[in-house]
């Protein structure tokens, strides 16, 4: 049977069929779309052949009606050693196109099969500017080139690096890889990949004006100012910018590896450390996927104890954000203040998950215990504690004349940009934008929740700050709510794929202790199949795309962070501003060095 | 009688009043010392880390620079921005290939005496980076004086790290001049924490369930509820 017309008719709901016949008619063609694929979350996933790429994407951009304005992410996958490709074309390395609609509030999955020796690519960099960083990702992680990017070379892994990790011929362990070694040669070698020559980046040192030259500071990667070890080199005329050169991949920890070689359930406690600030939040859009890919559905109290932990750690990395941005500005004392309310988020995390930054607390169908027993007295002390201290806070900091007067007006960014350049969360917001994936695309229930979307109009510096305060009383009246009404009922699910199973039922009957030895011992196998679920996390969209081939470990895992593509804007946000304001920036932005390098 | 001895002030009685004799107002205002002890004595307390942080451990450090743990009870809090003014590396969090050079140049540019801790984990071993990226372990290419385990310690653990560093540098001996004495650097042998600990560990036989809830009281008044828990009512 032909593949294409027999995935056609699985393809579930009614709109996805709509989308795709929509595209496939447009180009009027039979045979257009080399397939298309059904997905367990619903995204309608379309093949197509290299070159017609190009035309593909400049259609559903802007041609289409309700058009599809966002890349939200672009990766690959190498299939050669997949075993479940059912229906799916031939192909050594998939690249995917993951774009999304506002008007349609709907993602589109655009796959592009490479096989044979010619791994090559026609770029869209024209097309989206965020395609830059995406598509350099790809050629360093799995060595696609791709044709009339302007500046093709590696992003994450040093430029003396050999082979690329995320092909499945690479070694995964550092401790398969040898000792490692930094003897004077391999020091000065490694120094020297380090240095900046401006003409490597595209830069010129020399002014038109001949009595005038650019001056080049480095910033970082140890800097206090950059928040971890990021590295920017500023092209300066005077004082004012004239391009960024960020360098990333210093906190590059092979995240995305490491999830093919852990179990479902292993992998949980990685997931903390993708963005160490946020915990819980990071493990929801994970734990999401996998329960959409094993069809587990989570119990109703498990759900609302999942929102609860992850607005107080929404909570908690906001607070950090808070205080580092007003010592960014210079305003020394907040920070002290926020860290100390931010023990108190970490006190109840602690008392309730065990841990305080990596709580390593939701599990496969639902969290790892029910809550402790008086949670509800520690949570009311908190929301009861709390208002008055950001009131105090906005008095503070948002009202302080010295920080408005940094903040105001500097790093302005328009709506059209921030959606072509893929910002989401408060960044997108502060121009205006009301998109909460919590009200937008409900997930674990926050349809059930009263909040509003906090907005701001500028898109500057101020405003993502206006957005970010503006959501910790939101939070904070969320939290309230799931004290109110917590939901009785068991805190795990009790299909068999729940890892573990309850403990409580294991002792009497086979079948649980079955699965919980299983589960324990060897790991839970996912049935084949690809999901993702976006979700809301604290800097802004963060979604987990698994692919299983039907083991116990996961064939491939993309995560999409947002600090990624909110560091790629930082150049264009910051051009023709001062260097001062740099700072004023790169603290507003709200970014984590691993959640940008994974 | 009173002196230092170790890095340490022996023999001091704070005696609010005394006697106005001279014996008692020279006591307690005169302190005689060798100038090795004075100095060890003064490095001991004024050990200044470095601003540069990797991962998460770092979050934790500077956690506990603030009010909550406050490091500056140790002398700790100044934390320098140049690596020429600190004495103190804090190796906080994984250790990647591609910034193994930078923690290297970091270090080399600190003034001797200089100090590293291995914070956490993954600076100890890789912890559970065992990645292709990740180098297992930052004494591959760094000599190191405390190493912290947990995955990130606790602002606590990193304070317990700052007295043992401490201890160590009051009793380190280096030498005063180029003329005469032992030139080299006389390091105590630091002890194995995990051995001096294991009794005390081995003991313990019952936890508190997990039901019993810590106070939240860091700080204010408002926040003090019952004492030793909140499950009291509940259970």
């Amino acid at each position: 049977m032909n593949p294409r017309s027999s995935a056609l008719r699985e393809a579930s709901i009614g709109e996805q069929t709509e989308l795709v016949a929509e595209i496939a008619s447009h180009f009027s063609s039979e045979e257009y779309l080399t397939a298309v694929q059904s997905t367990k979350d619903g995204i309608p996933t379309i093949w197509i052949e290299k070159h017609r790429l190009r035309e593909t994407l400049r259609f559903v951009k802007s041609k289409i009606p309700r058009p599809f304005p966002m890349l939200f992410d672009l990766s690959a996958t190498d299939e050669r050693l997949r075993r479940h490709h059912e229906g799916l074309p031939i192909s050594a390395f998939t690249v995917f196109y993951h774009l999304f609609s506002f008007d349609r509030n709907q993602s589109l999955r655009i796959k592009v099969p490479l096989s044979g020796e010619d791994l090559s690519l026609p770029s869209i960099v024209d097309l989206w500017p965020n395609a830059d960083w995406y598509e350099r990702e790809t050629y360093d992680m799995f060595g696609i080139q791709f044709d009339g990017h302007p500046f093709l070379r590696r992003l994450l892994m040093p430029s003396w690096w050999n082979g690329h990790p995320l092909r499945k011929d690479h070694p995964s362990r550092g401790t398969e890889m040898g000792q490692f070694q930094l003897p004077p040669e391999k020091l000065v070698m490694t120094q020297e990949a380090l240095q900046f020559k401006p003409e490597d980046w595209g830069l010129s040192r020399t002014h038109q004006d001949p009595d005038f030259d650019y001056m080049f500071i480095n910033l970082g990667p140890a800097h206090t100012g950059t928040h971890g070890v990021l590295r920017l080199v500023a092209q300066l005329a005077g004082e004012e910018i004239v391009n960024i050169v960020p360098d990333i991949g210093f906190h590059h920890r092979s995240q995305e590896k490491i999830a093919e070689r852990q179990t479902w359930h292993t992998f949980i406690p990685y997931t903390d450390r993708v963005d160490y600030l946020q915990g819980v939040l990071n493990e929801m859009p994970y734990c999401l996927a996998v329960e959409r890919l094993a069809d587990i559905e989570v119990p109703q109290r498990a759900q609302v104890i999942r929102v609860m932990m992850s607005e107080f750690y929404r909570l908690a990395s906001h607070l950090v954000w808070y205080g580092t941005f007003a010592q960014d500005i210079g305003a020394l004392s907040p920070v002290f203040y926020m860290f100390n309310d931010r023990e108190r988020i970490l006190a109840i995390a602690e008392a309730i998950c065990g841990g305080r930054m990596h709580p390593n607390w939701l599990r496969i169908g639902g969290v790892a215990r029910d809550l402790p027993i008086g949670w509800d007295q520690l949570v009311q002390q908190f929301v009861d504690w709390f208002p008055n201290r950001l009131d105090e806070y906005e008095r503070l900091v948002m009202d302080n004349p010295i920080f408005k007067a940094r903040t105001v007006g500097i790093g302005g960014l328009s709506l059209e940009d921030a959606i072509a350049w893929g910002a989401t969360g408060p960044m997108l917001r502060a121009c205006g934008l009301p998109w909460d994936l919590r009200k937008t695309r409900p997930y674990s229930g926050y349809d059930q929740f009263d909040f509003d979307v906090p907005v701001a109009t500028n898109g500057d510096c101020y405003g993502r700050g206006v957005v970010h305060v503006l959501e910790m009383r939101q939070s904070l009246r969320i939290i309230r709510q799931c004290l109110d009404s917590m939901p009785s009922g068991h805190y795990k699910s009790l299909n068999p794929l729940a890892t573990p199973p309850m403990k409580e039922h294991t002792m009497h009957d086979i079948e649980t202790l079955i699965h919980h030895f299983v589960g324990v011992s060897w790991g839970p196998v996912l049935p084949p199949g690809e999901a993702e679920v976006p979700t809301e996390s604290s800097k802004g969209q963060t979604s987990y795309y698994l692919t299983s081939d039907g083991s116990q470990v996961s064939y491939r895992t993309r995560i999409r962070t947002p600090s990624f593509a909110h560091i790629q804007m930082v150049p264009f946000i910051v051009r023709g501003e001062l260097l001062s304001d740099l700072l004023a920036v790169l603290g507003s932005v709200d970014y984590v060095l691993s959640d940008v390098d994974r | 009688m009173t002196g230092w001895r170790n890095g340490r002030l022996e023999g001091v009685r704070s005696i609010d009043g005394g006697d106005g004799s001279l014996t008692s107002v020279v006591g307690q205002s005169v302190l005689f010392a060798k100038l090795q002890d004075l100095l060890a004595w003064g490095r001991k307390n004024s050990l200044w880390p470095l601003n540069f942080g990797l991962s998460c451990c770092f979050v934790e450090m500077a956690t506990s620079l603030t009010s909550v743990y406050d490091a500056a009870r140790f002398g700790a809090e100044v934390v320098r921005g140049s690596p020429r003014q600190a004495d103190v590396l804090v190796v906080s969090g994984t250790v990647f290939m591609k910034v193994a050079p930078v923690i290297r140049q970091l270090y080399e540019q600190m003034l001797e005496p200089r100090w590293v801790i291995s914070m956490g984990s993954c600076s100890n071993s890789g912890g559970m980076f065992d990645a292709y990226s990740v180098v297992q372990g930052v004494d591959k290419f760094l000599p190191v004086d405390v190493y912290m385990p947990g995955c990130p310690p606790p602002p606590h653990a990193f304070m317990e790290c700052l007295l043992l560093l401490q201890n160590m540098v009051g009793s380190e001996r280096r030498p005063l001049s180029w003329w005469f004495g032992p030139q080299e650097v006389q390091k105590p042998i630091m002890p194995s924490m995990r051995d001096a600990k294991r009794e005390e560990r081995t003991r313990q036989r019952e936890y508190p369930s997990i039901d019993v809830l810590p106070r939240t009281d860091i700080l204010s008044p408002h926040f003090a509820g019952q004492p030793n828990g909140l499950s009291k009512d509940n259970s």
